[in-house]
């Protein structure tokens, strides 16, 4: 087939997509259903083949993942406990088919308000990586993500990589997501949470919500009130009026605002409560 | 749908009521009923190690030489007019053999609907095939693409550029009411019935309940997608087709293509999943037709797109069930009325109010079903079509009933169970819905349900147990044809070109077969499949088993006046008739006196004739105008749900079946728990999301139409309470389809029983649990 393109570097794949009209395709899982179609349309460039783009490396400034990482790699790497939220959704984005061909990468750049990857990065203070001809930028998730569907990302550039930087590995995270069944479901609402706790205290607080607003975000006034608080206490600290504030959730076929808004709260307690459980000896 | 057939069909009624019993099929009980033989034993599907193997070769794999592929062009919008159809590009794509447009494609007939009146008819949508440049539904097929490979035909079919001038269609449910039409008839029954004045007695009931239920579309979503492979040589056609309806098949396209019937064969001896859906739409009419034009074998398989947006599915409803009650609780109102999509370009009218008929006894009854004319594809026949959701609507009316009333419902139910059909006072054939009810409570632990709702629960999880009834009728075709070839090593082979989906209608009647002819297991060959085979009619209804049985009945009869006859003055069976012996031990044996016997072997043997052959057909089937004769099921149903978030998770789920004889357990239970895990997808997450506004679906495939998961599915417990059907074959009624019914009233009503909330719309998802006043 003419209209696929594989290039083995990351220079060769910028300089065809600068020629335009070229589409990046990772695992495709998103991509291909979106089409509606029996095949894909247009130029698709395959970012998979790309050195760097695949897997999970440590430095002193944190820690780097590759936009082509798969969810089942990412389920399976042995990573820092501030990472156990993004492991948790790994599992349950799709089944396994879709978690093996499946790109964290993918999973932001389709921006679906949905997408299980984004409040456990969220919650990381991830930056994203983004090359184009004109260079390399870096900016924050929250950032990158403009609004459903929509990201900073130039139609000429690639997402390469995530940073997590040092000071948000600490800690230990956890997600939750609620669909309409147990298992292989869109999320109506889903959480991360990380936590540091310190001689029984909150010291720290990340929280973030997924699919009840235009994009996953962060709720600084909930992370406030937790913050310092006693762990034993802190569930009962988040409030359904706080978290609603936060969010501007929609009716939709899957779940009212309402509920929607409500079941957030209800799990980011749960979430809480699970990382703030004392620990049996 | 007519008058003429009301006036029609209670003439035959009447008229088969004066008959005495003796003289009709079933007037003298099968004496295969209560027989331990192979029937009932748990004999494995046949098919099955060709099946694991791979072996089992379906329509859409069949090799030929020179085949090539079709892709279909279908349309993105409702109603309209093409405007512009611009091939050019597909026809110079690569590979490309034809583009079959309304422009080029042969001007065909319209296919006869299939329908009581016309039982030899197979067509699911009355619509012309490419036959001009109208747009009738979304979905509709624009253009077939031929190509050397699947590749080349997909990559041109986008090549296509279709404009369409569009106009205005009906697409809204509700802004259709005022428009609906009342049919006469809804199959075989008239449409509107009463009896006294239900709407007073409502009014006056010391209890009552009077509330309106919904049920959305659902979509079929078999394994195997609709593929076929069309092969002409000359003027002769072969096609292989995944069908319900091989000889009906055959005959419909002779007619459509002005072919002669023995010139067109139809082969179907797999199937991968029927449940309605396998019959005649357009995809077969048109690789039939792109076959003649380029003279080359065509293969069609449509994706699962297609399959959601050219293969109809389960209309939507909107359903009134009332209920009043006396003091005691005995029915004196019982009302069921209500809305569904049929267009008159379809087969299906989905008889929601045909089971709640039979249901109950009460003091009056209205009934009555109104069809709403949408632009839609048409809509068709889905597992149960009618019991399915008319049971979920009657059965959590019983419910609200029962919970206003402080009565069990089981208990509530046992109070109204009918003497006689509540509507035309014929007694019923078999009917042991009040065991089933006493069998089912017992084994699923019923006493441990509270009557109060939300009494039981488990941290933030809700307990609750629900039970609904069920039921189906039992329908026999007319006309099944079959062959019995019995030849002198004591082997037979039974054919009929009838058809077999997966549920193992081979393995059964090779059971029915050995006993029938009295042979042993491995001396039966069944063939089918095959519309060159005595002609079968169409599996549906839940018919088969037993109008296959009938026909074998029938041609065993035969067979056994045709040996007498050969077996002449020189055997032991000499002077004889046919009612005076039995086929058992491989011949014929006195009845009155055993010692009197000759083996088939030895018959023919002395006739020097290598085989024997006879072909018969079933009795008509004429049981069922004297006798009411339904299937029926309890279903009892313990769900969870959280009291936070409203997840609902259903436990464990029991079916307890009054379905006369099983003829093979193992197989029953695959078929009665297949039915309630279709019950289980219908309450929790099936539903066509349809845009009233463009009149598309919006969720063409399984990522989003989602039929039940392994781990959606819990413990299903099934059991029967095995009473064999004196007026029936074998004592058997069909078992295909009455395991879906009550499934959802059931979940629906343990739902309540656990939360307090009345949820009157499925499917029963989280949000509706949060959000719902509690009733
Ligand atoms: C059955 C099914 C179930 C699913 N379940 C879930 C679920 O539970 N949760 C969930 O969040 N998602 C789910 N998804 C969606 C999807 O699987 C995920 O979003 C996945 O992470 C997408 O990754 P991908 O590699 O397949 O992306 P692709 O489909 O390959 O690409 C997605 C988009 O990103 C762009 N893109 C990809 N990589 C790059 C790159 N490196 N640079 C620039 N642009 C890029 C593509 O052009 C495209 O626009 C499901 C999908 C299916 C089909």
């Amino acid at each position: 087939m003419t209209d696929f393109l594989r290039p083995a570097t990351v220079e060769d794949a910028l300089a065809l997509m600068a020629a335009g009209g070229v589409v990046p395709l990772a695992g495709g899982t998103d991509l291909y259903p979106a089409t509606q179609r029996r095949a894909l349309p247009g130029l698709v460039l395959d970012v998979t083949g790309l050195p760097g783009l695949c897997g999970i490396t440590t430095g002193p400034a944190g820690l780097r993942i590759g936009a082509a990482t798969t969810w089942t790699a990412l389920a399976r790497a042995t990573l820092p406990p501030a990472l156990a939220a993004l492991q948790q959704a790994a599992v349950e984005v799709g089944g396994i088919q879709i978690q093996n061909a499946g790109t964290i990468g993918g999973n932001l750049c389709n921006a679906s308000p949905a997408a299980d990857g984004v409040p456990p990065l969220l919650v990381l203070d991830t930056e994203v990586e983004l090359v184009g001809h004109r260079g390399i930028r870096r900016l924050p998730l929250s950032q990158f993500l403009t609004g459903p569907r929509q990201t900073a990302r130039q139609a000429d550039e690639l997402l390469t990589a995530l940073h997590i930087p040092a000071s948000a590995l600490s800690g230990q995270s956890h997600f939750r997501k609620l669909g309409a069944r147990a298992y292989l479901v869109i999320s109506i609402a889903m959480v991360a949470v990380r936590l540091d706790l310190q001689a029984g205290r909150i010291s720290h607080a990340a929280l973030a919500v997924g699919a009840c607003s235009a994009t996953a975000c962060r709720l600084p006034q909930v992370e406030s009130a937790l913050t310092g608080a006693p762990a034993a206490e802190a569930p009962a600290l988040i409030r359904d009026a706080d978290v609603a504030a936060a969010l501007s959730p929609l009716d939709d076929l899957r779940a009212t605002a309402a509920y929607r808004s409500g079941a957030a709260a209800e799990l980011l307690r749960r979430s809480v409560a699970t990382l703030c459980q004392p620990v049996p000896a | 749908m007519s008058r003429v057939q009301n006036t029609l069909i209670e003439s035959v009624r009447k008229v088969v009521g004066w008959v005495p019993e003796r003289w009709l099929p079933g007037g003298t009980p099968d004496p295969l009923i209560g027989r331990h033989g192979a029937v009932g034993t748990q004999l494995a599907q046949l098919d099955g190690p060709q099946k694991v193997r791979g072996a089992a070769r379906f329509a859409a794999e069949v090799p030929l030489e020179g085949l090539c592929y079709a892709a279909l062009v279908n349309s993105p919008v409702t109603r309209g007019r093409i405007t512009r159809l611009d091939t050019a590009a597909a026809e110079a794509a690569p590979g490309v053999l034809l583009v079959l447009t309304y422009r080029n494609m042969p001007r065909l007939g319209l296919v006869p609907l299939m329908g009581v009146t016309n039982l030899g008819a197979v067509g699911n949508s009355a619509l012309p095939i490419l036959q001009d440049d109208q747009i009738r539904y979304n979905g509709q097929v624009m253009a077939l693409v031929l190509a050397e490979t699947q590749q080349q035909a997909d990559h041109a079919a986008r090549l296509i550029d279709l404009s369409v001038d569009t106009a205005p269609a009906l697409s809204d449910f509700q802004a259709a009411k005022p428009e609906a039409r009342t049919p006469a008839s809804i199959l075989v029954e008239r449409n509107e019935q009463s009896a006294g004045d239900a709407e007073a007695a409502l009014r006056q009931a010391a209890f009552s309940t009077d509330a309106t239920y919904t049920t959305p579309g659902h979509n079929h979503a078999a394994i195997e997608l609709h593929g076929v492979t069309a092969h002409w040589t000359g003027n002769r056609l072969v096609l292989h087709d995944a069908t319900q309806a091989v000889a009906p098949t055959a005959a419909a396209l002779a007619k459509l293509f002005g072919l002669r019937r023995e010139d067109v064969r139809v082969l179907s001896p797999f199937v991968g999943g029927g449940f309605g859906a396998k019959g005649f739409w357009d995809h077969q009419v048109l690789a039939v037709a792109a076959a003649r034009m380029v003279d080359r074998p065509v293969r069609l398989m449509l994706s699962r797109e297609a399959v959601f947006r050219m293969v109809g599915g389960r209309s939507p409803t909107e359903q009134r069930v009332a209920i009043g009650a006396d003091a005691e609780g005995r029915f004196t109102a019982l009302i069921h009325t209500g809305y569904s999509v049929m267009p008159p370009y379809s087969a299906s009218p989905e008889q929601y109010t045909l089971g709640t008929r039979s249901l109950y006894r009460a003091q009056s009854y209205r009934f009555g079903q109104k069809h709403l004319d949408l632009d839609i594809v048409p809509n068709t026949f889905m597992r149960a079509p009618g019991e399915s959701v008319g049971s979920f609507a009657v059965e959590s009316a019983v419910d609200e009933l029962a919970h206003a009333m402080d009565i069990d419902p089981v208990e509530l139910r046992l109070r109204n169970e009918p003497e006689t059909h509540p509507l035309t006072g014929t007694p019923f054939s078999q009917r042991a819905l009040a065991t089933a009810w006493r069998q089912g409570a017992d084994r699923f632990g019923w006493d441990a349900r509270s009557t109060m709702p939300r009494a039981r629960r488990d941290g933030e999880w809700l307990l609750g147990m629900g039970c609904a009834a069920g039921n189906f009728p039992y329908v026999r075709m007319p006309s099944g044809a079959l062959r019995i070839r019995l030849t002198r090593d004591g082997q037979a082979t039974l054919s009929t070109s009838a058809q077999d989906m997966g549920m193992g209608t081979a393995t059964v009647q090779t059971q029915h077969a050995a006993d029938r002819l009295g042979l042993p297991l491995d001396a039966i060959t069944f063939e089918m499949g095959d519309s060159d085979l005595p002609a079968a009619p169409v599996a549906g209804g839940s018919s088969q088993t037993v109008s296959i049985a009938a026909a074998i009945a029938a041609a065993a009869s035969k067979l056994t006046v045709e040996l007498l006859r050969l077996a002449g003055n020189a055997s032991p069976l000499a002077g004889l008739r046919a009612g005076e012996v039995r086929l058992a031990e491989g011949g014929l044996v006195c009845i009155e006196d055993p010692t009197r016997r000759e083996t088939y072997g030895d018959i023919l043997t002395r006739a020097g004739r290598d085989e024997i052959s006879v072909t018969e057909t079933g009795a008509p089937p004429l049981e069922i105008f004297k006798y009411a004769m339904l299937s029926h099921s309890a279903n009892f149903c313990e769900v969870r749900v959280s009291d936070v978030t409203g997840e609902l998770r259903v436990t464990r789920l029991l079916g307890v079946f009054d379905v006369g004889t099983i003829l093979n357990p193992r197989m029953a239970v695959s078929q009665l728990r297949g039915g309630m895990i279709m019950g289980l997808g219908m309450a929790l997450s099936e539903e066509v999301l349809f845009d009233e506004r463009s009149g598309r679906i919006m969720n063409p495939g399984l990522a989003d139409y989602h039929i039940p998961a392994h781990l959606d599915v819990p413990e299903i417990d099934v059991t029967w309470t095995g009473i064999p059907d004196p007026r029936s074959p074998l004592g058997a009624r069909g078992i295909g389809e009455i395991g879906i019914t009550g499934v959802a009233a059931a979940i629906a009503n343990a739902v309540f029983n656990a939360t307090g909330k009345r949820l009157r719309d499925l499917p029963l998802t989280l949000d509706r649990l949060i959000g719902a006043e509690g009733a």
